[in-house]
């Protein structure tokens, strides 16, 4: 069981990891992005309950630390923050992963390097290394540089110990940059100790960060090391780093089917090497043709089932998912002294891989918040005549093309006029709309971003990785949440998700005020085209790429709005086999999402072939580009 | 270490250890010298290093020595200049 856990966790920890430390560099390098500092803090926030949940205690503990200082940075406190040393967690955690995975457990070091960063998280002063590093900040220091940033600030009497600060950073590997400075101006030259050490140094080193610090072991006490990433390792911000590292496991039977559907292929191809030589000859035509129907007729038979079994290679049952949960509620439950059993359903239940791989966020916090929030304190329990031990079921059954996955607690339930309550103090309702509203209107208040319900911060939830993140989630993957709360009883929170999705990558461009979806694959290129190099041709505009001439077209006019302002951003797409450039206002991101196709009275819109709902709940529209220029 | 005095230039030459520093020190609290030619230097202490920073006389030359080349001295350089 931990075995696998393990497994899982050297897959998915390593992505949170890499998507905490691009978050985390992004942050350090540019503005204050809340939705990147969230997304972060979620990373961290899960790679900690996994390392607690495997026993990895200082790894836990230092995740614990950095989530603290990612919570505090959220809450608007500590101006700008310092990134460096939560990028050093971040890369720490990558580092130990790579440990697990080739040994299997964290090095004997793991204890010593955890204490290390989270006094430095702590800034406290308590450490010795604190009061080396001050408010130092790597980055700052040696803006755009990668590599290890060293600030080395030698103690007073280290002259007369015998340590020459000089030579031992000269000794340390890689040296890229070097600078010394005094700590205190020379107040009056006339009594200048030469033998009282008040240098500082700051030094860049391109050598990894185990190497420094062996070559400042001796001094450790009195150095502050950042590690630094150049700006170009990274796509630029607003783009997301793709790092999703997807495995599926397909029942070998499955497997067996596809292998036998290719070779009935392989067969009815070699039928029309038969056909094909009777045409030649110049036989029968009728005859011709009805053996040609019967072999169309075969083809489309295998087609339709080698459709249909890749499509099932794709479904893998939630067993292993669900399998996850017993024992992190168990922990969950005795870390908030309130004993909980779970009931488990439904892992039988067969949806899309994809749709797997991005539950496991949202129901551990469903379940988080089940115990925290949902189930009372077993005296509580005990008074209302409920048993003491309180009862989470968390149960999947299909429901026509759905995956219905249900998350019920038998606790207090919410309670509508706290909701309303707090929504109205935290500026998300006005109070008198909210006096209009039903109280299951009020409930489902809980999943707008900003709401948390808990008074007060406890280690399990609460933090604000609130049920708004649930809900993205969900949205994400196609589906939608729904709560049900009986006060006294018990809430029930019912995810709905497609059993089957189809996830198409989608380059997101800004154009007349509006943010639409190009199809990826249809996306030669993203060009940047100055307007001097655009010239008329014919109607038209057109530019030359690589000795091509491509035409231009204003995606806004041929959307049928007004040409926004000129920028130079173009993207080169085939249509119908040609390159032709689309002016943007900007391009934005590129986003894995489901695509639906247009129902009803927008089905007939031309140049739209679906729409996607965005992580914020909007609706962006999906373009078909030739269908556009038709 | 070697000090040989030119004017208003002093050349350091070999190995400038701790104990030169309070050497070093008072010659440059005494002002005449404004400028530290390094070129002959092999090795600079840190608390030689931490006099040039006090007393921040000019300092210029290109020891043989790769890390006094190209870090410490250049270091120091930029230091006079920047104040």
């Amino acid at each position: 069981m931990i075995d696998e856990l393990l497994a899982q966790f050297l897959i998915e920890g390593r992505e949170q990891a890499l998507e905490a430390g691009a978050d985390l560099a992004a942050l350090q390098r540019g503005p204050a992005d809340p939705a990147r500092l969230d997304r972060c803090f979620r990373a961290v926030h899960t790679l900690k309950g996994s390392a607690d949940l495997l026993g990895l205690t200082p790894m836990g503990r230092v995740l614990h630390a950095a989530e603290d200082v990612l919570g505090r940075l959220r809450g608007g406190q500590g101006e700008g923050g310092d990134f460096s040393v939560l990028l050093e967690v971040a890369d720490q955690v990558e580092r130990w992963l790579d440990d697990l995975d080739t040994v299997g457990v964290l090095p004997e070091s793991a204890s010593a390097a955890s204490q290390a960063l989270i006094a430095r998280l702590a800034g406290d002063g308590a450490a010795p290394q604190v009061a080396a590093a001050d408010d130092w900040d790597g980055a700052s220091a040696f803006p755009g540089r990668a590599g290890v940033a060293i600030r080395y600030r030698p103690r007073a009497d280290g002259y007369f110990a015998g340590d020459d600060p000089i030579a031992i950073i000269k000794a340390v590997p890689d040296l890229a940059q070097l600078r010394v400075s005094l700590a205190e101006p020379v107040a009056d030259p006339a009594l200048y100790d030469p033998f009282r050490c008040t240098l500082v140094i700051e030094a860049l080193s391109t050598a990894a960060l185990p190497a420094v610090e062996t070559a400042l072991r001796l001094v450790r006490d009195q150095v502050a090391l950042a590690t630094l990433r150049a700006a170009e390792a990274f796509a630029p911000a607003g783009v997301e780093v793709e790092t999703a590292r997807r495995t599926l496991r397909i029942d070998a039977a499955r497997v067996d089917q596809l292998a036998d559907l290719s070779d009935q292929l392989v067969v009815a191809k070699g039928g029309l090497i038969e056909l094909a030589a009777q045409a030649e000859r110049g036989g029968d035509g009728q005859a011709l043709g009805q053996a040609l129907r019967a072999k169309q007729a075969e083809l489309d038979r295998l087609v339709a089932a080698l459709h249909t079994t890749v499509g099932q290679a794709r479904m893998t049952p939630l067993a292993p998912l669900l399998g996850r949960f017993p024992r992190l509620v168990r922990e969950i439950a005795a870390t908030l002294g309130k004993p909980a059993a779970l009931e488990i359903e439904g892992g039988e239940v067969e949806v899309d891989k994809a749709v797997v791989d991005g539950l496991f966020e949202p129901l551990l916090h469903l379940l988080r918040n089940a115990l925290d929030h949902g189930v009372e304190r077993p005296e509580a329990r005990t008074a209302a005549g409920k048993p003491a031990q309180a009862l989470v079921r968390l149960s999947a059954r299909t429901v026509g093309d759905q995956a219905v996955i249900e998350v019920v607690d038998d606790g207090a339930g919410v309670d509508p006029a706290r909701v309303r309550d707090r929504a109205v103090a935290r500026g998300l309702i006005d109070a008198t709309s909210a006096e209009a509203m039903s109280d299951a209107a009020l409930v489902d208040l809980i999943f707008l971003p900003g709401f948390s319900t808990a008074e007060t911060v406890s280690s399990v939830s609460g933090r604000g990785v609130g049920m708004d993140a649930v809900r993205a989630a969900v949205t994400r993957l196609g589906g939608r949440v729904e709560i049900d709360s009986r006060p006294g009883l018990g809430t029930t929170v019912r995810l709905a998700l497609p059993i089957r999705m189809v996830l198409a990558k989608l380059l997101v461009v800004e154009s007349a005020g509006e943010r639409f979806g190009l199809p990826l694959d249809g996306v030669a290129e993203i060009a940047r085209v100055p307007a001097d190099r655009i010239f008329p041709i014919r109607a038209g505009r057109a530019f030359v790429l690589r000795d091509e001439v491509v035409p231009l077209v204003d995606l806004a006019q041929a959307l049928g709005a007004e040409a926004g302002p000129s920028s130079d951003r173009v993207v080169v797409a085939g249509v119908g086999g040609e390159p032709v450039g689309f002016a943007v206002d900007a391009v934005v991101e590129r986003i894995d999402a489901v695509v639906r196709p247009m129902a009803g009275l927008l089905a007939g819109a031309r140049g739209v072939s679906g729409s996607t709902l965005t992580a914020d709940g909007s609706v962006m529209l999906v373009l078909d580009l030739a269908e556009l220029l038709a | 270490m070697r000090i040989e005095r030119n004017g208003a230039i002093a050349a350091l030459h070999g190995h400038c250890r701790v104990e030169d520093a309070e050497t070093l020190a008072a010659l440059l609290w005494e002002g005449s010298v404004t400028t530290l030619d390094l070129s002959g230097c092999d090795s600079l202490h840190g608390a030689v290093v931490q006099a040039i920073l006090a007393f921040q006389p000019s300092v210029v030359g290109s020891p043989g020595d790769e890390f006094l080349k190209q870090h410490l001295v250049p270091a120091l350089a930029r230091r006079a200049t920047a104040d």
